[in-house]
């Protein structure tokens, strides 16, 4: 059939069965929108207040229900609004495609009105990026960019479309089951189109290996990062721990990959893990890490990062082995896969004693309960009395900060896909727009996004969006009036000066929040947490809970930056 | 453990990628980014107009030069990735080099650049234009060869290897 270009997207979109999509309207994507008038029947789109909204949706909507996130934003700005967006997905891997309007073909590279050159800008955020310069190219440029986004180690991928090229028309072929439909060599070589990567297998002699070091460990230790979720592993992890009998560690991108009411879970392990975690590093006798990069976050300190034992890396991408910490048995693929051959292949191996161990120490070491407290409130009863109300169910977005790392550490997550944060690139003003995304993906679950007062000031005109499109979200805001971590960091090593993090500003959250016209409740006494939270659950609309908290709570334990993960301190002296 | 080469030296990757608009800033962008130090690229159309090779020289110790070549392997636009080493491999560099001629001179630089089967290209009144290709060790010695005689500029490609 011969349709548009416009129409072709939308057709691209619907093949790929996208059936929503984020973004903001613009001159070089106005043959874009008009085609979403046309096809608003099929394709649902959400007009974010900003593109960077529209993005970290995307990446939310993505990240929440494993499929991929899409965003649309016009030339220029619209497209650099994108970037921050897009390098957050990149960092945590996250497959989401962005398209982008650019300038007609004969104004490219010419300074024209709106131009930027968005494939070189995201070229070092993207697994890859494609300027469409012929209509022929258009559809399957669009499903490669699909399938690159979810190929492997999953990722964003950015396709930049000139004006007229959307206005154009051309033959449009529908490809059934197009998200399992790989084109040809010939296709690809013929449209410049780059072909698959072949998909690894991990080697069988480092698979012997890697059961030969399991059965002999005495003390091994399991830690998980976000490429368990991106693999769905969870439940063959969970039987692989349980044949195992090893105690779970996760890094922050892996929170609710691996039930943490189970006895075996530990919290996280690095620079906000608990003792419970660095004790288990420093006395395991065998480290096997799954889906995960070492982050400098986790292992604080390279050289001195599981020393004394072997390590088993399960990854799928083959740069992982060796980037950041050299390892014994690498074992490359899908973790899911890869668990599932450990699991056929491997007796159960009950190891009583180093459970006790760590029985013991969970019971030593409980996370840390802060003294300071303002009319008795803490942010980790707020977030357990959360996680009671919610049924520990609900979908928790966050910003970055200390509010993060007590999301983290407090809430108590069961299932995968629960817990949405940008970990990577610690992007502030990150969590509204991602909860937006989670709320449209998730319409029966409840979805928190949890902020610091310094990050809700980011991108708070999101609230806008989520009244606009009555997106149910719960926007709780820990208010410390400063930039804790950063202050918690100036106390630790600058002295106590705190340069621009007492941030004191005097907006008042509940007039902005009905200003935006949304619901707002205020938790100001101890004995109101429960309540509020219950009336912001069931509150049948967006709503805005204000929460003031003392600006001296510190997150602990901490990892101080050039120490072991095995040291963590666990209390800031106050003067 | 694992224990790695932690010697600095010159490695040669031979890269094969679409060639396709952008491949090239892809690539060095990559090399910028991740810290890598590239010494030459040497870059041009195979036989098949669909494909570009690439010859890269990259300073490094064997840990930097795996991680090197996992990366370029996971841009999609690369199809190959190979670490050619001396002896699995034919390494050429070529040169240009213009170099001060006098009457007296003359001579003698004709007859350096003839030990070295070295080209002279281009003879004018007070300057003499010579090529040579062979491996970087040869090209060194020739430049080194000449300098006594006073060189005005010098070109070089950066090597290319071909495997054996």
């Amino acid at each position: 059939m011969l349709l548009t270009g416009s129409q072709i997207i939308m057709e691209c979109l619907l093949e790929q069965q996208v059936d929503t999509v984020f973004g903001y309207p613009g001159g070089a994507v106005l043959n874009i929108y008009d085609a979403l008038y046309e096809y608003s029947d099929k394709i649902h789109h959400i007009c974010t207040a900003h593109e960077q909204g529209a993005a970290h949706a995307a990446d939310g909507y993505a990240r929440s229900s494993g499929k991929t996130g899409v965003c649309i934003a016009t030339s220029g700005p619209g497209a650099t609004n994108l970037v921050t967006g897009i390098a957050t997905a990149y960092m945590d891997s996250v497959p989401m495609v962005a398209i982008t309007g650019n300038v007609n073909l004969n104004l490219l590279g010419l300074d024209s009105f709106q131009e930027v050159d968005i494939t070189g800008i995201t070229m070092p955020i993207t697994k890859h990026n494609f300027l469409v310069k012929k209509i022929e190219y258009l559809a399957d440029t669009l499903r490669e960019a699909f399938r690159i986004a979810n190929e492997g180690r999953k990722g964003p991928v950015l396709v930049d479309i000139p004006k007229d090229i959307t206005g154009q028309k051309y033959e449009f072929t529908p490809v059934p089951d197009a998200p399992h439909h790989p084109l040809s060599t010939e296709q690809e070589l013929a449209m410049h189109l780059p072909l698959p990567k072949p998909a690894m297998t991990p080697k069988e002699c480092h698979l012997k290996r890697a059961l030969k070091l399991l059965s002999e460990s005495e003390r091994p230790f399991l830690y998980t990062g976000g490429g368990l979720i991106a693999s769905e592993a969870s439940e063959e992890f969970a039987r692989f721990a349980e044949k195992l009998d090893a105690p779970v560690a996760a890094s922050l991108m892996c929170q609710g990959g691996f039930d943490q009411s189970q006895e075996r879970y530990l919290g996280m392990l690095g620079m906000h893990g608990t003792m419970t975690a660095a004790l288990a590093l420093k006395h395991c006798d065998l480290f096997i890490a799954v889906g995960t990069r070492f982050s400098d976050r986790v292992i604080c300190n390279s050289g001195l990062f599981a020393r004394h034992c072997p390590i088993i890396q399960i990854d799928i991408d083959p740069a992982e082995f060796g980037k950041n910490i050299d390892v014994n048995v690498k074992l490359g693929g899908d973790a899911k896969e890869i668990l599932h051959i450990l699991n056929e292949r491997m007796e159960s191996q009950p190891r009583p004693e180093w459970m006790n161990q760590i029985a013991a120490w969970k019971q030593q070491y409980p996370l840390h309960q802060t003294t300071k407290q303002e009319n008795g409130i803490t942010p980790q009863l707020v977030l357990e009395t959360l996680h009671n109300l919610a049924n520990g169910d609900a979908i928790i977005t966050t910003e970055v900060g200390q509010h993060q790392m007590w999301a983290a550490q407090f809430y108590g997550f069961h299932r995968p896909r629960q817990f949405i944060t940008s970990g990577g690139l610690g992007t502030m003003g990150f969590g509204l727009g991602a909860s937006l995304g989670a709320q449209v993906a998730n319409p029966d679950k409840k979805v928190i996004n949890v902020a610091g007062d310094g990050s809700f000031h980011m991108n708070c005109a999101e609230l806008s969006t989520a009244v606009k499109y009555n997106i149910p979200i719960v926007e709780l805001i820990l208010d410390n009036r400063v930039l804790g971590m950063v202050r918690q960091w100036q106390k630790l090593f600058y002295d106590y000066r705190f340069s621009q993090t007492t941030l004191d500003k005097a907006t008042n959250y509940e007039m902005l929040a009905q200003a935006f016209g949304m619901k707002a409740l205020t938790i100001t006494t101890k004995d109101e947490i429960e309540p509020v939270l219950k009336e912001a659950l069931s509150h049948k609309g967006p709503v805005l809970v204000h929460c003031a908290i003392d600006r001296d709570i510190n997150v602990l334990p901490m990892v101080p930056a050039g120490a072991s993960a095995e040291e963590p301190i666990l209390e800031i002296k106050e003067d | 453990m694992s224990h790695h080469d932690t010697k600095e030296r010159d490695y040669v990757l031979s890269v094969l990628a679409q060639n396709n608009s952008g491949v090239l800033l892809r690539i060095a962008g990559l090399f910028s980014r991740r810290c890598y130090n590239i010494k030459s690229i040497v870059a041009a159309q195979t036989e098949d107009a669909a494909h570009s090779q690439m010859i890269i020289v990259v300073q490094g110790d064997d840990r930097i030069v795996r991680q090197v070549e996992k990366q370029l392997s996971k841009l999609v636009e690369v199809e190959q990735v190979t670490i050619l080493e001396d002896r699995d491999a034919v390494v050429r560099e070529h040169l240009l080099m213009k170099l001060t001629r006098t009457d007296s001179t003359s001579a003698q630089l004709i007859a350096v650049a003839g030990v070295f089967h070295a080209n002279v290209l281009d003879v004018t009144e007070d300057q003499m234009i010579v090529e040579l290709t062979g491996s970087a060790q040869t090209l060194d010695s020739f430049v080194q060869a000449c300098k006594p005689y006073g060189i005005q500029k010098i070109l070089r490609t950066g090597s290319m290897a071909m495997e054996k």
